[in-house]
C-alpha cells in the first residue's frame, strides 16, 4: 500500500480501516455483477455447452450475425422499444395526474394515498393472478364489464398474442405509476408558493401557472424517472413473462433461447450484449442531452 | 383572496379520485372476494361472496384437508385391488397414482416458509454489510471511494436479464447447481449483492443526516471508530435500518428470474413465486386456493408497509428501489 504513503499515520489508519468495511461489498459486487457482465461479453462468441466436461467452442461473430439474420429477434426488438415507450409515457402522464390531484386536500386522503401504494407494494406474483382472473375469458368479471362496449367475451384477452401486449403494457403502467406519482409529489410539495402568487398577481390562470411554474420545476424529476423506468422496462422479465408467456420482449427471446428447449446460451449471450450496448447509447444520449448533466 | 370552487369542478374533482379508487382496487377486491368462496362459486357474479368460506385458507395451511385428498379413499381401493396382481401389472398403476398425488399437492407452507428463508437471510446480511459499507462511504475519507460509490450505483443499469447467463454459467462451473440446498445457497448470494446497492445507497444518504458532532464526542471519550458504530450509529439509524431491511426483503419475496433458473428442477425448495406459478400451470390450478395463496403472499409485505409507511415513503422517493 505505497500510495497511503502521503498520508499521516492517522489517516492511513482511517483510511485501511474504510477499505475494510467497504471490502465485502467491493468483493461481492465486482464477482457477482461486473465480473458476470465481462464474462458475458465473453460467451457470446462461443457455443457454449451445456454438459459438465466439454469444452466450449469458440465461433467468432457467427451468434453475432445469426441473431442480425434473425427475423424474430427484430420484431422483439421493436416489441421491447414500444413496450419500453408505451409504458414509460403512460405511467408519466398517469403518475403525473395523480401527483397533481393527490397535492390538494380532500376528505379521505390519507386513505387513498395508502390505496395507491398497494399496486406497486403487493407481491407481483399476487396481482398477477388477480389480473389473469379478472381477464378470464367469458367468467372473468373484467371481461363481462368489457362486453358491454363491444369486446367479444369468448376471447382470451392475456394469451391472445396480438393482444397480450396491450395487456401487459397497461398492467405494467398500473404496477408502476405509484412510484413516479409519489416522486412527483415529493417534488411538487416542494415548490415555492411565491412564485403562484406572483403569477397570481399577474393574471395567469391555473393553465398557464401549469405550464410554466409547475412544469419547468418538475423537469429535472419526470426526466430521471422516465430514465430509471425506461431502464427497468426495457430489461423488465417477469412483469411481462408472468402475465403472459405470449408478449415477446427481449427479456423473454433471452430467457427462453438460454433455459427452454434447446438452450443455446451463446446466442442468449450474444442478445444480451446487443441489449446491454443499445441500452449504454441510449443512456448516454439522453443523460447529457435530456438531463443535461 | 378567497376562490369560490364551482360545483361543476368539485364534482369532477371527487368523480377523478373515485375513479382512480376503483382502477387501483378492482383487481385487489377480487383476490379477496374470490378467496373467501367454496371452489363452486368460483365465478358467481357480484363481488360479495354469497356464502363465504375461509375454506381456501384452511386447506392451504394444512387444517382441513381438501376433497382431493378425500378421493384417495377412491385410490386405496384400487390399491387392494391389484394387490394380488403380478408386480409387473401393479407398477403402471401405482405409478399413475403416485404421479396424480404429486399434480394435487399445494405445499403451501413449504413455498411460503423457503420464501421467509431466503428473502429474510439474503436481506439481514444486506443489511449488516450494508451498515458497515454506507459509513465508510458517509464518514471515512479513503483513497477510491468516489470511484467505488459510483461503481455501487452502476448496478442500477444492469437488470438481471444481462446477468441470467453469465451468473448461471459460472454456478454451474463452481458446482452449485447439482442439488435444490445448492440452488438456494446461489440465490442467497445472488439476492444478496442484488439488494447491496439499494441498502448501501438509502442508509449513507441516512447516515450523512446524522450530527458528526455525537461521534467526535464518543472518540473524544475514548471510543473505537467501530464501538461508534454499534453503539451511536445503529441505535440512532433504526429506523431506517428497519425500512432498508423491508425493501431487501421485498426484492427476494418477488424475485421469480433466478428463482425459476436455479430450483426449477427441485419442488421442495421452491420459493412463493416459482411455486404458485407453476401450480397455476399444472391440473392443480383452483381459482379459490390460488386467490387466497395470494391474499397470504401479500400479507406480511402489506403488515410490514402499514406498520412503516412513514418511513417507507420517504425512502420509496430517497431512491430506495431497484428492480
Amino acid at each position: 500500500m505505497t500510495f497511503l504513503n502521503r498520508y499521516s499515520p492517522l489517516k492511513k489508519k482511517e483510511a485501511i480501516f474504510g477499505w475494510k468495511l467497504v471490502s465485502p461489498t467491493v468483493i461481492l459486487i465486482s464477482v457477482l455483477i461486473l465480473y458476470p457482465v465481462f464474462y458475458n461479453i465473453y460467451l457470446s462468441f462461443f457455443d457454449v455447452s451445456l454438459s459438465i466436461g466439454s469444452e466450449n467452442k469458440f465461433v467468432g461473430l457467427s451468434n453475432y450475425i445469426n441473431i442480425l439474420k434473425d427475423s424474430t429477434f427484430w420484431r422483439s426488438f421493436g416489441t421491447t422499444v414500444a413496450f419500453t415507450l408505451i409504458t414509460v409515457i403512460g405511467s408519466i402522464l398517469l403518475g403525473l395526474g395523480v401527483a397533481l390531484l393527490m397535492n390538494k386536500k380532500f376528505f379521505g386522503r390519507t386513505l387513498v394515498r395508502a390505496l395507491l401504494l398497494l399496486p406497486y407494494v403487493t407481491p407481483l406474483i399476487a396481482i398477477v393472478f388477480s389480473w389473469k382472473y379478472v381477464l378470464l375469458p367469458i367468467d372473468g368479471p373484467l371481461t363481462k364489464f368489457l362486453t358491454l362496449f363491444g369486446f367479444s367475451s369468448g376471447m382470451d384477452i392475456i394469451n391472445d398474442p396480438n393482444n397480450s401486449f396491450i395487456v401487459v403494457s397497461i398492467f405494467n403502467i398500473w404496477r408502476n405509476f405509484p412510484f413516479i406519482y409519489l416522486m412527483i409529489l415529493s417534488k411538487l410539495q416542494a415548490i415555492n408558493e411565491d412564485y403562484y402568487e406572483a403569477a397570481e398577481i399577474d393574471g395567469a390562470n391555473s393553465w398557464q401557472k401549469f405550464l410554466h411554474i409547475t412544469l419547468p420545476e418538475l423537469y429535472f424529476v419526470i426526466g430521471s424517472v422516465a430514465l430509471l423506468r425506461g431502464i427497468w422496462n426495457f430489461y423488465k422479465f417477469d412483469e411481462v413473462y408472468l402475465m403472459s408467456k405470449f408478449a415477446n420482449t427481449l427479456p423473454i427471446y433471452i430467457y427462453e433461447k438460454a433455459f427452454t428447449g434447446v438452450p443455446q446460451q451463446g446466442v442468449a449471450a450474444a442478445i444480451a450484449t446487443l441489449l446491454f450496448l443499445f441500452m449504454m447509447v441510449i443512456i448516454g444520449y439522453y443523460v447529457r442531452k435530456v438531463l443535461k448533466w | 383572496m378567497v376562490k369560490r370552487k364551482s360545483p361543476i369542478k368539485t364534482f369532477l374533482f371527487y368523480f377523478a379520485i373515485f375513479s382512480l379508487v376503483i382502477f387501483v382496487v378492482y383487481p385487489f377486491a377480487w383476490m379477496l372476494s374470490v378467496s373467501f368462496r367454496y371452489d363452486s362459486d368460483a365465478f358467481d357474479s357480484g363481488i360479495i361472496p354469497k356464502r363465504p368460506t375461509v375454506n381456501a385458507y384452511m386447506e392451504l395451511l394444512g387444517l382441513k384437508e381438501s376433497i382431493r385428498d378425500e378421493l384417495s379413499n377412491e385410490e386405496k381401493q384400487l390399491l387392494d385391488l391389484i394387490k394380488d396382481l403380478p408386480e409387473e401389472q401393479q407398477k403402471p398403476v401405482l405409478e399413475r397414482i403416485y404421479s396424480q398425488r404429486k399434480k394435487e399437492a399445494f405445499p403451501f407452507l413449504r413455498f411460503f416458509l423457503n420464501s421467509l428463508l431466503i428473502a429474510g437471510l439474503s436481506s439481514l446480511v444486506s443489511v449488516i454489510i450494508s451498515v458497515f459499507g454506507a459509513y465508510a462511504f458517509s464518514r471515512i475519507d479513503f483513497p477510491g471511494r468516489g470511484g467505488v460509490q459510483k461503481s455501487v450505483l452502476l448496478v442500477y443499469l444492469f437488470g438481471g436479464t444481462i446477468l441470467a447467463v453469465p451468473l448461471y454459467q459460472i454456478f454451474v462451473k463452481i458446482g452449485m447447481t447439482g442439488s435444490g440446498s445448492k440452488g438456494l445457497i446461489s440465490l442467497f448470494v445472488i439476492y444478496l449483492v442484488q439488494t447491496l446497492p439499494v441498502s448501501l445507497y438509502m442508509l449513507g444518504n441516512y447516515f450523512r443526516t446524522i450530527p458528526e458532532t455525537i461521534e467526535e464526542a464518543a472518540i473524544i471519550d475514548g471510543s473505537s471508530r467501530l464501538g461508534v458504530i454499534t453503539k451511536i450509529i445503529i441505535p440512532l439509524s433504526l429506523p431506517a435500518i428497519i425500512t432498508v431491511f423491508i425493501y431487501a426483503f421485498m426484492i427476494g419475496w418477488n424475485e421469480y428470474l433466478f428463482a425459476s433458473i436455479f430450483i426449477r428442477p427441485y419442488p421442495q425448495f421452491y420459493t412463493l413465486p416459482v411455486g404458485l406459478n407453476e401450480i397455476f400451470y399444472s391440473d392443480h390450478a383452483i381459482w379459490t386456493k390460488m386467490m387466497a395463496a395470494s391474499v397470504m403472499t401479500s400479507i406480511p409485505v402489506i403488515i410490514l408497509f402499514m406498520t412503516m409507511e412513514k418511513y417507507l415513503v420517504g425512502g420509496l422517493t430517497a431512491g430506495g428501489v431497484k428492480e
